[in-house]
C-alpha cells in the first residue's frame, strides 16, 4: 500500500513537472505584446528593458530553471494588463474561494440528485423513471453543455424572478450556476450507476436473496446498490474534471468573481502572465483530483489489486 | 425397370441445375448457420426505430447542409443586405415564411419614391415625417391610429409607444393640438404600410400611377421589404445577414470541423494505441505518457492551444486532436492486449506474417464497430467545444460563419426580443448532435455481437 501510494504521488509530481514546463514554453511562443499594458507607447529601449527585467531574453532553460525557482518562492508573477503590476497569486487567493465554494456545491448536489436517478432508474427498468433518466442522460450528453447554460440563464432567472448575473450574498443567485454546473455530473453519475446496479441485480447472489425471500426494496439498497456503489468511486475525479471545465464557461456567463471568470477575462485582455498562472492552475487542480480519486478508491475498495492496476486500465 | 427408364429419359432441366432460395428453417435442420456479422448488425439496427429515423434526417440535414448554396432562392451567407434606397442594413429582420411586411388593399392610396427599376416599385403610405415637438391638430382620436393635420396636409399619425403622442387628459374630445417627441411618420391611411419608415417595394403591375406622383393599388397588393421575392426563412441578424444562409454555411464549418476532428482522432489514436498495444516494449513509455495527458482537464489544453495560435478552423481543429485522440487510443490499446494472442494470431506469427498485416487484417477489423461509435461521438463533441471556445473569445474569427459564433452573437441578442437569433442555430446544432449520439450508441449495440440473435 505505501509502495502504491508512493509511486502514485512520485507518478502526479513528475506529471505536474512536465504539464507547468508545457505550459511555460508554449505561453512563451506568444507576442511580447501579451507582457506590456500598451506597446504601442513604449519605445523599443523601453521594450526591451522591460523583456531584460522579466527575464525573457534569457536561454528558455535559464527562463524555466528562474521559473520552477519562484515557484517554489510561491511566486506566480504579477499581473501585465489584467491589473498592472499586482502579484497573481494574491488575485487568485480573492477568487479562488468563490470557485471552490461553487464546484464543491455543485458536486454534492450531483451526488444527492445522481445517485437517487440512477437508483430509481435500475429500479424501474423500462418504466417511467427509466425513461426519463434516459432521455435526460441523452439530452445532458448531445447537446453541448454551451448551449444549454444559457438557456437555463436566461428562463432561469426569469423564473426565480432573480437577475441574470451571480451576487454574493443573495443565495437566490446562487442556485442557478450551481444547478447548471451539476447537470452534467447528475446524468453522469445516473449514467454509471444504473448499469452498474443492472450489472448487479442480475448477479446469483440477487437471485438467491429473492429465493429466500427478502423484500425487493431491501434487497436494492442492502445488496445491490452497496455493491454499485464502490466502482462509482472512480467517476468522482473525473466529474472534477468536469466541473473545473464547466465553471470556466459558467463563472463567466453570470459573472461570478471567480477563477473562471477570471482565466476568460485575461483571456481577452492577452495577459501572458495571468493565463499562464491560472492555466497551472487549473492543471494542479486535476491532478490532485485524480491523485485524490485514485487514493480514494485504493482505500475504499480492497478489492482493487493495487500493482496491476496501470496496465489493465 | 419402368420407372427409372421413365426417369431417366426425362430431359434434365436447366432450372435443376439453380441455385435453390435461402430457407432458414432447412438450415436450422442441417445446423447450418449463414450468420454474418455486418449482416446481423444491420438488421439490429434496423430493429431501432428512433434510431433508423435519426439517421435518415441526419442524412437528409448533411445533404441538404451541402448543397443549399445551390439550392435557387437562396441569398449568400455573409452578404450584408442593404435597403436599395436608403443604403441602410435590413437588421433583425423576424423570419417569416415571406418577405411581405404588408398589404396594401385594392384603392390604397401609396406614395411612391422615385427609383428606377423596370419591374419593381419603391412605395409606402408616409406622406411626410413630422419633426418632432412640432404640433398638429388632431381631428379624430383612434387607439392605433389618430386623424390630424399638419400644416393642410391630412393623414394618420401611429398611436403607441413608439410614437408617444402627448395627448390631453380628455383625448375622446376633438380637435385639439398634440405634439411629440419624436418624429412621427404621417400616413395616407390608419396603417402602417412601412419598413420601419423605409419603403417597401411592389410590382409595378399590381399599382396604377397617378399623375401627383403617388399610385393606387389596383388590386391587393404585396409590399415586400425588398425587390425580391425570397424571404428570410430565419429572419436576418444584426449585421443585417440572411440567418437562413448564415446557419448553413455556419452548419458546414462546424460538420467540417466536427468530422476532420473524428477522424484525426481516429486515425492518430488508432496510430498510438496499436503501437501501444503491440509494440512491448513501447508499453511502459505510453503509459506513462497517456498517465500525463489524462490528468490534464482536456478544456485548459483547448484553451492553451487556442491562446497560443491564431484563431481559424486548423487552430481549432489542432486542439481538438491534441486532445481527443488519447481517449481512442486507450480503448484501441486495451483491445489489441485483449486480442493480440488469441491462438490464431500466434498461429499467424509462426506463420511468418508480417506485424503490419497481422494488425490490419487480424486486429483491426474486430475493432471498426467500436472505433466508428467513438467517432460518431466524436463529432457532436467537437461542435460542442467550438462553441465553448467561441465563447471565450478564442474560436473562429467573426467573418466564419460556425454555429459557435451564430450562437454566441444570439445569446447576447437574447434579452433584446430577437431570441430567434440563438433560437434557430441552437435547433439545428441539437439535432446534428443529438442525431450523431443517439445513431452512434444504437450503431454500437447493433455491432456488439451479444445482441445479435
Amino acid at each position: 500500500m505505501a509502495k502504491y501510494l508512493l509511486k502514485r504521488i512520485g507518478q502526479s509530481i513528475f506529471t505536474l513537472a512536465i504539464i507547468l514546463s508545457l505550459v511555460f514554453v508554449m505561453v512563451r511562443q506568444m507576442p511580447i505584446d501579451g507582457y506590456f499594458d500598451n506597446i504601442d507607447k513604449l519605445t523599443p529601449a523601453v521594450i526591451e528593458a522591460t523583456l531584460d527585467k522579466l527575464g525573457l531574453n534569457d536561454p528558455m532553460l535559464v527562463q524555466l530553471k528562474d521559473f520552477f525557482l519562484n515557484l517554489l518562492k510561491g511566486d506566480l508573477g504579477v499581473s501585465a494588463r489584467y491589473s498592472k503590476d499586482v502579484p497573481i497569486i494574491e488575485i487568485v487567493a480573492n477568487k479562488a474561494p468563490v470557485s471552490l465554494t461553487l464546484g464543491l456545491i455543485a458536486m454534492a448536489v450531483s451526488l444527492v440528485l445522481g445517485i437517487p436517478l440512477g437508483a430509481a432508474m435500475a429500479r424501474s427498468k423500462n418504466k417511467f423513471w427509466d425513461k426519463f433518466g434516459t432521455l435526460f442522460i441523452v439530452l445532458i450528453n448531445a447537446v453541448p453543455s454551451a448551449v444549454y447554460y444559457i438557456y437555463i440563464q436566461s428562463y432561469g432567472s426569469t423564473l426565480l424572478g432573480v437577475s441574470m448575473l451571480f451576487e454574493r450574498d443573495n443565495w437566490v443567485t446562487w442556485i442557478l450556476p450551481i444547478f447548471s454546473l451539476s447537470l452534467g455530473n447528475i446524468a453522469y453519475y445516473a449514467m454509471w450507476l444504473r448499469r452498474y446496479m443492472v450489472d448487479e441485480l442480475n448477479k446469483d447472489y440477487v437471485r438467491l436473496a429473492r429465493a429466500k425471500g427478502v423484500d425487493t426494496k431491501k434487497i436494492t439498497m442492502r445488496h445491490v446498490f452497496r455493491n454499485a456503489f464502490v466502482p462509482m468511486i472512480q467517476y468522482i475525479p473525473t466529474s472534477l474534471l468536469y466541473t473545473v471545465g464547466g465553471s470556466i464557461y459558467v463563472e463567466s456567463l453570470y459573472s461570478i468573481p471567480g477563477m473562471g471568470g477570471l482565466l476568460v477575462d485575461v483571456i481577452t485582455k492577452q495577459d501572458n502572465p495571468m493565463v499562464q498562472a491560472i492555466v497551472m492552475i487549473y492543471s494542479c487542480i486535476g491532478i490532485v483530483g485524480m491523485l485524490l480519486g485514485d487514493l480514494l478508491m485504493a482505500v475504499i475498495d480492497p478489492r482493487i489489486s493495487l500493482t496491476k492496476k496501470e496496465g489493465a486500465r | 425397370m419402368k420407372g427409372i427408364k421413365d426417369h431417366v429419359s426425362k430431359p434434365l432441366e436447366n432450372s435443376m441445375f439453380e441455385f435453390a432460395a435461402y430457407d432458414s428453417a432447412a438450415a436450422e435442420k442441417a445446423g447450418y448457420s449463414n450468420y454474418s456479422y455486418w449482416g446481423s448488425t444491420f438488421r439490429c439496427f434496423l430493429k431501432n426505430r428512433v434510431a433508423m429515423g435519426l439517421l435518415i434526417l441526419l442524412a437528409i440535414l448533411l445533404v441538404f447542409t451541402c448543397i443549399q448554396p445551390l439550392l435557387p432562392g437562396q441569398y449568400k451567407a455573409k452578404l450584408v443586405i442593404n435597403h436599395p434606397i436608403t443604403g441602410m442594413q435590413m437588421m433583425n429582420v423576424r423570419p417569416g415564411l415571406t418577405n411581405v411586411q404588408a398589404k396594401a388593399e385594392a384603392g390604397v392610396v401609396l406614395t411612391v419614391t422615385p427609383w428606377e427599376d423596370d419591374k419593381w416599385a419603391a412605395v409606402s403610405n408616409v406622406i411626410e415625417t413630422i419633426p418632432k415637438r412640432n404640433e398638429f391638430t388632431v381631428l379624430e382620436y383612434g387607439a392605433d391610429f389618430c386623424k390630424v393635420d399638419y400644416k393642410g396636409t391630412v393623414g394618420y399619425v401611429k398611436n403607441d409607444f413608439t410614437t408617444k403622442l402627448k395627448l390631453p387628459e380628455d383625448f375622446e374630445n376633438t380637435p385639439y393640438k398634440a405634439k411629440s417627441n419624436f418624429n412621427v411618420s404621417l400616413h395616407t391611411t390608419p396603417a402602417e404600410l412601412t419598413y420601419k419608415g423605409d419603403e417597401l417595394f411592389v410590382l409595378k403591375e399590381s399599382i396604377e400611377m397617378q399623375a401627383d406622383g403617388t399610385a393606387i393599388a389596383i388590386k391587393e397588393a404585396e409590399l415586400r421589404l425588398l425587390p425580391d421575392v425570397r424571404p428570410f426563412l430565419f429572419g436576418t441578424n444584426n449585421a443585417g445577414q440572411d440567418l437562413w444562409a448564415m446557419v448553413w454555411s455556419g452548419t458546414r464549418t462546424s460538420l467540417l470541423i466536427g468530422i476532420v476532428v473524428a477522424f484525426c482522432q481516429a486515425i492518430i489514436g488508432i496510430l498510438i494505441g496499436v503501437l501501444w498495444g503491440y509494440v512491448r516494449s513501447l508499453d511502459r513509455l505510453l503509459t506513462e505518457v497517456y498517465n500525463v495527458i489524462d490528468n490534464i482537464p482536456t478544456t485548459i489544453v483547448l484553451i492553451l492551444v487556442s491562446y497560443v495560435l491564431r484563431p481559424g478552423i486548423s487552430t481549432l481543429i489542432l486542439a481538438m486532436s491534441a486532445t481527443g485522440w488519447v481517449g481512442m487510443a486507450r480503448f484501441v490499446r486495451n483491445q489489441i492486449v485483449i486480442i493480440r494472442d488469441r491462438d490464431y494470431n500466434l498461429a499467424s506469427r509462426c506463420l511468418g506474417t508480417g506485424t503490419f498485416r497481422i494488425i490490419t487484417r487480424n486486429l483491426l477489423p474486430y475493432l471498426v464497430s467500436v472505433i466508428t461509435l467513438r467517432m460518431a461521438l466524436s463529432v457532436p463533441g467537437a461542435i460542442g467545444s467550438e462553441v465553448f471556445i467561441t465563447y471565450i473569445g478564442l474560436g473562429l474569427p467573426i467573418n466564419i460563419p460556425s454555429l459557435g459564433n451564430l450562437i454566441n452573437v444570439g445569446r447576447k441578442l437574447l434579452s433584446s426580443g430577437s431570441s430567434y437569433q440563438l433560437l434557430f442555430p441552437t435547433i439545428v446544432l441539437s439535432i446534428i448532435t443529438i442525431s450523431f449520439y443517439i445513431v452512434g450508441n444504437a450503431f454500437a449495440d447493433a455491432a456488439d455481437p451479444k445482441n445479435h440473435l
